[in-house]
């Protein structure tokens, strides 16, 4: 499917990372190789009721956020407080933890664009975020304490449910910036960070915006991992900044974690006329479904459809592609096989970011479109961390008679993952992310060339 | 319980209302507005009605919260209301 239309540029970035004071730091661990996963305490005081007990997660203290719990409803976060007075009260009284991130990404992401109030604040300014996960800080405990120990429903106060639907990082965010454009949540599981920025990147191409602060916030929750572990998904047995090892012949599931990533997209000729640095171009998004009827497995025959949606007959090679790559049994060889099916065995190479700050569920194609514009901007490749060994054996997929893609083992594509960062020219990076229902979502940036 | 008791307490729990501008509390009386004095979020109005019940271990029916006036004397004349309906 070929669209034409406006041209759209990345203008602002910011984010809430594991570890990491700011974007600066951030960038500067990811190129150092460094791993943002840590053993998690709260994890770890469930002992045997949980599986795996690594995180990248974020604490209050880290944020400079502190929360005052109810006096009525027992660990009920009543509200959250400020400490640098960064968000005004208004506004961190209706916020979740993962809204107040969004609000502090969005400050930081503006800062960056340069854009004015006049222009955040008029009609053709739109918000576009989402998250994966519900308000689980929020509505746990104010629900058990109804349920469990037959409590009113007004002992939690009023904010139960702008602090715990869906929309509440858009709705908080455009709350904060007063925008008079679109406000809008585009969920699609994991897929959901770049599900929105693609989302955004449609509503500036086709007109009906000029500008979109969007993307993708998973806010810190032990049930977000409890739900994963149940399903025996995550990664367990490794330490922790060796636990994420996407296509590692050792990997055992992903590791679960949080954060957010935001980025300002404009109108490409207006950002250019009015001197803004381009931090990136939007070639194209594409996404499409499996529609193989399966919830969890990924389906090769929808990413080899995602990938000639992606590219069409735009003629891009990107020199990166930017993996979901979340390092689990079953996804990383068949997106690994779907990437050389299309691309071949030589002239990019393979950057998995969930090696080294895991996997961010509705944050993680947000975050990691992030790090494929810092690509851009360091002339640099990210790494696959702990990918040291690869499968020297064919995987059972690949003995299916109905098997039509690469024939080699996954060894055979080893000098596609880089093991440390390395400096090469960038022009072009593919960022890809899937998700539960069978959602793929792709996109592809380029340096500015003009 | 003394009126000028419950309103002590009511300050305390406006207190820790985070939207309520605290230089407004420091002059509270019986004719103060939650609304067109203090400024207090109407989202908020539920959050001090659930803090006052625990406060003055008083339990408001759902007739008592709908017709609450917005003035401070309105939640004292309530709290004692319900004390003498106990």
């Amino acid at each position: 499917m070929e669209n034409q239309g406006r041209k759209v540029a990345v203008v602002g970035m910011g984010g809430a990372f594991p570890t990491c004071a700011d974007l600066n730091d951030f960038s500067e661990k990811l190129f150092s190789n460094k791993s943002l996963i840590r053993v998690w305490d709260e994890a770890v005081s469930f002992d045997k009721q949980v599986r795996s007990k690594v995180s990248g997660y974020i604490t209050d203290a880290e944020m400079n956020l502190e929360t005052i719990y109810s006096t009525i409803v027992a660990n009920y976060p009543e509200v959250y407080v400020d400490l640098l007075n960064r968000i005004p009260t208004s506004n961190l009284a209706t916020a979740d933890m993962g809204s107040i991130w969004a609000m502090l990404a969005t400050k930081e992401a503006i800062k960056m664009a340069g854009w004015s109030e006049k222009e955040v604040q008029s009609e053709g300014t739109g918000v576009i975020i989402g998250s994966g996960g519900c308000g689980h800080a929020i509505l746990r405990p104010a629900w058990h304490h109804v349920f469990q120990l037959g409590g009113k429903s007004r002992s939690p106060g009023a904010h139960t449910v702008d602090r715990g639907m869906v929309y509440r990082e858009a709705a908080n965010v455009s709350c904060l910036i007063k925008n008079r454009g679109v406000v809008e949540t585009i969920v699609s599981a994991c897929a959901t960070g770049l599900g929105n920025i693609g989302h955004a990147y449609r509503l500036i191409k086709f007109g009906a915006q000029d500008r979109v602060i969007t993307g993708g916030v998973e806010t810190t929750s032990i049930e977000s991992l409890f739900g994963f572990d149940s399903m025996a998904v995550l990664s367990r047995g490794f330490a922790p900044e060796e636990s994420s090892r996407p296509f590692d012949v050792n990997r055992n599931g992903f590791v679960c974690s949080f954060g957010a990533g935001l980025v300002c997209l404009e109108e490409y000729e207006m950002a250019k006329n009015r001197g803004a640095k381009i931090l990136g171009v939007i070639d194209n998004y594409f996404n499409n479904s499996d529609g193989d009827g399966d919830m969890f497995y990924p389906s090769f025959g929808g990413q080899r459809r995602l990938w000639k949606g992606l590219l069409g007959d735009s003629g891009i090679r990107p020199d990166v592609v930017k993996v979901h790559g979340t390092s689990t049994p079953a996804g990383d060889p068949i997106e690994l096989f779907s990437v050389v099916d299309v691309l071949g065995d030589s002239g990019y190479h393979i950057s998995a970011p969930k090696s080294q700050f895991g996997h961010m569920l509705g944050a993680a194609g947000a975050v990691e479109f992030i790090t494929a514009i810092l690509m851009l901007q360091k002339q640099m490749v990210l790494p696959c961390l702990n990918a040291n060994d690869l499968n020297a054996e064919l995987e059972n997929i690949q003995k299916s008679p109905d098997w039509n893609g690469p024939v080699e083992p996954m060894n055979s594509y080893r000098h596609l993952l880089p093991q440390q960062s390395f400096q090469k020219e960038v022009n072009t990076v593919a960022c890809l992310n899937y998700g539960f229902g069978g959602t793929n979502s792709a996109m592809l940036v380029s340096k500015d060339v003009s | 319980m003394e009126r000028q008791e419950i309103i002590d307490g009511l300050v305390e729990i406006l207190r820790t209302v985070r939207t309520i501008d605290p230089q407004k509390l420091n002059n509270v009386t019986e004719e103060t507005d939650f609304i067109a004095d203090l400024n207090t979020p109407s989202t908020e109005l539920i959050n001090i009605a659930a803090k006052a019940e625990q406060k003055f271990d008083v339990e408001f029916d759902d007739d008592d919260i709908d017709d609450m006036g917005s003035k401070v004397k309105d939640i004292v004349d309530l709290v004692i209301k319900v004390k003498a309906r106990a």
